[in-house]
Parts: structure tokens; sequence; C-alpha cells
């Protein structure tokens, strides 16, 4: 049934939700979706498991955040995280919402999004640790948290439509000297950053969010003093850099160059010596390792 | 409200939103710690003729080494923001006006220091207004009484300090408008990110009966307040949200086409593109991200080009549009026939649509004048290959007239208003507009 058949302002909040994941063009994690069931068919379901599995993945996230923020509920103030969406609309109404749709197996099918899907949950978990961690100014944990989840939620819309995408990717992560966004822009005609932005900004999510997204291959958006990048976009791009480099020295797989294009900057912008990562190396192992 | 401080490019210094910004947070300091705060709005006088003289590359040494300077004396004791062109607005934390005034007159002599610039040496002055915090005052009433008592300074001859309620009753529409300004860039920030914006549409109705398109125009309210596009438009241009904002109503553009196009309609919608898009190497990036994202056959999507793109078709405009015919999105041309319009024009832009300003409509048919114009014009765009619409219509003798001129379709309230998004597809169930 289109969606034009429906009442424009459905009744039931089950839809709305359903329809919001649906239309984003990002698939949920597989394994994020079965664990959310077996939790589910229990007898006493664990709710606060049941949020930390939605919080974990971006397309359950923003699909709720979309939902928490579209006209039906007319909040004066937006929600900006999964979280605060999930307390929006009610933690058991959502599960059952998102129940509701694996049930009916509504999610198309989708190239292998295993290390998207991977690396959103790390990084975004490690930003917010991070933002705590490393207490820098004026940045919420919970924006990190966002940032991190959302940063490349571009990527897996463009490699839904383009089959060619997956090779574009793999160029442009092996990429040692050209942007990230460059390499992008040699075969196609748009871009992750620019996608997960407009994308971003349709949800409502805060400015400083959306353009960091935009920005967070660019180097001269994070440094120059002609930018006009918000701090706290500098920051939230600085903190999510930090996490994925983080992580790429745990595993010891170094999957992207990012680092070394853009490291230098992000640790100026958040105020640390390069002496300093070692203690951090340390702690992300635990860290990372909890969470697991 | 969630923005962090915003930096002037030039100068390093804060922009005017983060010149709010910490004046709402000095407020807020000033009413836990009960010490009043202070602005002090320094603007430079003729810094036009510095302009004419060595040019804006000049200028812009001039400003730099002025935010120099201010830094260098005031550095540490104010919070210093440069508002655009040659003002500066410095808060100055637990500050009275003994000491504002004292302050004022030290930025006074910094300014008048001499500058050498191309082997000349300038002595510039500043007209100076300073306003004192009230309790529990609006931050933005503030910087108003501020920036009016600046201009006092600044109508007396310059080269003073005039602090506020010294000055005498102002008139200016300028100050209003700067506060407005400030005031509707701030709510358009807080639309961009709370849900304030929203598209309506106007259906443009072919002279066969059948729907030609709709334009989709931009709405923006902010906490229940309606702001008029006349007001927000020229403020999102002045600022550079314009670009923002058409990226946003260029992907809702595409995602509601897509909607049209599963309910069944091959339904063409309109999209406006300002020139601050179209000059931008990204036009393109973002217009393939909104056809990416809403996955709608790229022919329902077309995009109206506003006049003031005529004042210069640079290459990477020309790029833009001639990525966007390859992208098999349509162009149309908006308001042609007055303002920047020129012929040579039209055979530089890719259009297919050209749609004639309301101008020439709403004098018909009694204005044989503008007919022959209106005939000429129609004349041209079907000579071009082009479809042609008037624009504005409201009475049936216009419609009469238009089509009788040989106009391919016609928008405007005679048809229908434009219309909140949920009343679209009703409105075109009921007139079986498939």
């Amino acid at each position: 049934m289109s969606k034009f058949q429906q009442d424009p302002l459905p009744q039931k909040v089950d839809n709305l939700v359903e329809r919001s994941i649906l239309d984003l063009g990002i698939p949920p994690c597989p394994v994020i979706l079965d664990r959310f069931m077996s939790e589910m068919n229990k007898s006493d379901p664990d709710y606060n498991r049941l949020a930390d599995l939605i919080g974990s993945d971006v397309s359950l996230s923003a699909g709720l955040i979309k939902t928490a923020n579209s006209p039906f509920f007319g909040l004066r103030q937006r929600v900006r995280s999964g979280g605060e969406a999930l307390v929006m609309l009610g933690l058991k109404n959502a599960s059952r919402a998102i129940a509701g749709i694996i049930l009916r197996k509504s999610f198309p099918n989708v190239p292998n999004l295993e290390r998207f899907w991977d690396s959103s949950a790390r990084i975004s978990h490690l930003s917010g640790w991070l933002a705590q961690r490393l207490d820098i100014r004026g940045l919420r944990a919970e924006d990190a948290y966002t940032f991190g989840l959302f940063r490349d939620c571009g990527i897996p819309v463009l490699l839904g439509r383009f089959s060619s995408y997956e090779s574009v990717l793999d160029r442009a992560n092996r990429e040692a000297v050209l942007s990230f966004t460059d390499v992008e822009g040699s075969e196609m005609p748009t871009n992750h950053v620019m996608l997960g932005c407009l994308l971003a900004q349709s949800w409502w999510l805060p400015e400083e969010i959306c353009l960091a997204i935009r920005n967070h291959h660019d180097l001269l958006a994070l440094e120059s003093v002609n930018s006009k990048l918000p701090m706290l976009s500098r920051k939230l791009i600085a903190t999510a850099q930090l996490a994925e480099h983080l992580l790429q020295q745990q595993s010891g797989l170094s999957i992207t160059h990012e680092w070394q294009k853009l490291g230098a900057a992000c640790l100026r912008l958040l105020d640390m010596e390069e002496s300093q990562l070692e203690a951090l190396y340390a702690e992300t192992q635990s860290i990372v390792s909890t969470a697991e | 409200m969630h923005h962090t401080n915003i930096i002037d490019s030039l100068t390093g210094l804060l922009d005017r939103f983060g010149c709010l910004q910490t004046a709402q947070r000095l407020a807020a300091d000033s009413a836990a710690n009960g010490k009043v705060f202070s602005a002090i709005w320094v603007d430079i006088d003729r810094f036009k003729q510095v302009n004419e003289s060595f040019g804006h590359l000049g200028g812009d040494e001039v400003i730099k080494d002025l935010a120099r300077r201010f830094r260098n004396r005031l550095g540490g004791r104010a919070e210093m923001s440069r508002m655009g062109g040659d003002e500066f607005v410095l808060l100055i934390p637990k500050c009275d006006r003994v000491l504002a005034q004292q302050l004022a007159g030290e930025l006074a002599s910094t300014v008048e220091e001499p500058i050498t610039i191309d082997n000349l040496t300038l002595r510039p002055t500043a007209s100076i207004g300073i306003a004192i915090h009230d309790p529990g005052e609006d931050s933005l009433v503030l910087l108003e009484r501020a920036d009016r008592a600046m201009f006092a300074a600044k109508t007396k001859g310059g080269a003073r300090i005039i602090c506020s309620g010294d000055e005498p009753i102002p008139g200016r529409l300028g100050v209003v408008l700067a506060r407005e300004e400030l005031s509707i860039e701030s709510k358009l920030h807080t639309a961009l990110e709370n849900g304030g914006l929203c598209l309506h549409y106007q259906p443009v109705i072919h002279a066969k009966g059948h729907i030609e398109a709709v334009e989709a125009l931009m709405r923006c309210s902010v906490n229940g307040e309606n702001i008029p596009p006349g007001q927000f438009i020229p403020v999102a241009e002045k600022t550079g949200l314009v670009i923002r904002l058409g990226e946003w109503s260029l992907f809702q553009g595409a995602m509601h086409a897509r909607m049209l196009q599963d309910a069944g309609y091959h339904t063409k919608v309109a999209i406006n593109v300002s020139r601050a898009q179209l000059i931008s190497p990204k036009f393109t990036q973002a217009l393939h991200a909104a056809l990416i994202c809403s996955n709608v056959k790229p022919e329902l999507v077309e995009l109206e080009l506003t006049e003031s793109l005529f004042m210069d078709i640079s290459d990477t405009v020309q790029m833009n549009l001639k990525n966007a015919i390859a992208a098999g999105v349509g162009l149309a041309i908006d308001d042609f026939g007055t303002g920047y319009s020129c012929l040579a024009n039209l055979k530089d832009i890719p259009a297919g649509k050209l749609k004639l300003d309301r101008a020439f409509v709403t004098v018909l048919p009694e204005d044989r004048r503008a007919l022959a114009v209106v005939r000429a014009m129609t004349k041209l765009g079907h000579e071009l290959g082009m479809t042609v619409v008037a624009e504005g219509c409201e009475r049936q003798e216009e419609i009469d007239a238009l089509l009788d001129a040989g106009v391919d379709a016609i928008q405007g309230f005679f048809y229908a208003r434009p219309m909140p998004e949920e009343a679209l597809l009703p409105w075109l169930q009921n007139r079986n507009m498939k």
C-alpha cells in the first residue's frame, strides 16, 4: 500500500515508527535485531538492555529520532539522541513497534554492512566515553555518542544504491594523501558526508551535529582560520576521530588513514599531547571489552 | 539553543551569532553574581571611503589590524565580536558605566593610531555607543541600545562616545532592522533544528487542464510565530544560511516528489534554488544526495532559478546547471522579464521553462503594451523550446488574456493558494489530476 493511501497522520505510533525506519534507506544490523528479538521473546524482557541495543544501531536510533521529531508529536524541543527519543515514545511502545517490523521481515535485502554496523556502534560508544573522560569543554557526552553513531550514515545509503560504491569506499579508506571525500568525488557525483548531513538535517538533529557530519573529513574546516565551522562541531569530529584511532590501535588493524591526515589537528582541538595517547590506549581496552 | 560561538573568519573574533550568545551568557552570569556588564558598539567612521580607495582587500587589512589592536588593548577583559562590515561589539563582564566609559575612551584612542596601507597613512576614528545591562533585560535589547547609542554618536559627526540613555530619540529604521535581523537569524537557526521549516505547494495548471508542476514554497515558524518569507529570505541571504535552507528544501521537495510518485502522480515538484547555492561547487553533491535519498525519478524534480542568478553566470554556475541537466532534473527560469533578466542569458541557461514575472500579469488585460511584451516573451520562449508559465494570476480576465497570448500554463490564487504538504494530495485527488 502506498504511503498516501493511509491517513497522513497515522493514529498509531507503531505505523509512524515503522515508516520512519523503513524510509531511511539504512538497514538495521541483523545481529542487533536477533539480540533484540531474543530479549523481547523472554517472559520478562529487560527493557534497559533493549534500549542499549536500539541505541547502538544507526537505523533504529535514526528511525526513533525521526519519529519523535515528526510533527505528529509537536515537541517544542526536539530530541537529539536515540535515548531521548526512547523516553519520548515510551520504551515499551517503541520496542513493540520495532519487534513488529522485524517479524514482518520488512527490511530490504542489503549488501554486507558488517563493518559499518560494527564501527558505528563502537565509535559512538567510545566517543561518548571520551567526551566524559577528557572533560571536553562544552561537549555533551550524548552529542558525542549521537555524532559517532550517525557520522557515516550516508555510507549504507550509497552502498544500497550503487554497486560500485564498495570499491570506492575501499580506495578512499586506503588513500593516504587525498581526502576521503576527494576520492569519493573522483568517482561519484556526491559523497557520504553530504548525504549524511542532509539526512541528519531532515531528522532535525542539532545544527552542530549536522555540520560535523558534513565536514568530518575536511582538514581545512577543522583548522583553517577562515573556517566557519562551529567549535562544537570541530570537537565532535576530533572526539570521534580519536575514538576511531583508539579502536584501530586496539584491534591492531588500521583500516583507514584518517588519523594520519587529521590526527594532529584533532589532538590540537582536544588540547592533547601525543604523549597522552599511551594512557588512553590502555584504558580503551578495558572500555571496549566491558561494552562487549 | 545549542549553538556554540561562531568565529568571524576575517578577524578570528566572534561573529554576530557568537556575540548574541555571549551576551545571553553574561546576562545569566550577571543574574547569578549581581554584577552588571556592558556592551560597547564600535563603528569605524567613513570606512566606506577606505574600501573605495584601497579596495575590499585593503579594507579587510584595516579591519584585521583593528581587531588585533582591540585584542592587544582589551584582550582578557572583554568578549569581542565583529558584527559584520566595520562594526565591532565588546562585551565586558563586571563593568559599570564609569568603567565602560573609560574603556570606550581607550578603544577610541586605539582606533585613532595611524594605519599605513599602500604607503598611505590613515588616521581612522570611531563612533562608539555604550549600553549598561539592566537586570533582567533581554540581551538583544541591550545590543540594540548600544547600536542606537553608536548611531547617535555617528549622526553627531562621529569620533565620539555616547552612552545609551544620553542620545536623542532615535528614528532610524536601520537600527530596528539590525536588531530585527539578528533576531530573525537566531530564529532561523532555531527553525533549522527544531522543526520550524516546512514546504507549502502551489499547483501550476496547464492550459490543457493537467497539472504542469507544483511549486514548493518555504515557510518558517518559530514557537508559533510565522516569519514571512519576505523577512527571513533576505536575512538568510545576508548570513549565508540560505544555502542550508536551500539544501533542506531540495531534500524535502525531492522526498515529496517521491511520495507523489508512489501515490501514482507524475507531478513535477519545482524547488527554488538560490544564487548562493548555485555559485557553490557543492551544489551538485547536494542535488545528487537529495535524488539518491529520495530515489525519485529525476524528471519529477524541477529547479527554479532566481533572477539574481543572472547577475553573473560564472563557470561554477554553468557547471552546476550542466550537471543538473545531466542528472535528469528540469530547469525553470523564475521571475523572467524584470530585474536582472537579460535576453542574452536565455541562450546560456539550458532551461526548459520560462516563468513570466507577475508584474506583467496584474496589469492584464487592460495594459496593451504589457500584453504585447507577454506575447513577445512567450513567442521567444516557444522558439527556444520552452514551456511558458505565467505567475500570480488571480482573475479570469488575466487568464483569458494570457492564454490568448499563447502562455502554456498558469499559476496563481485563481486556481489554488499554496497549501501544506498534507493538503496537496487530497487537492489532486479531488480534481482527478493524475
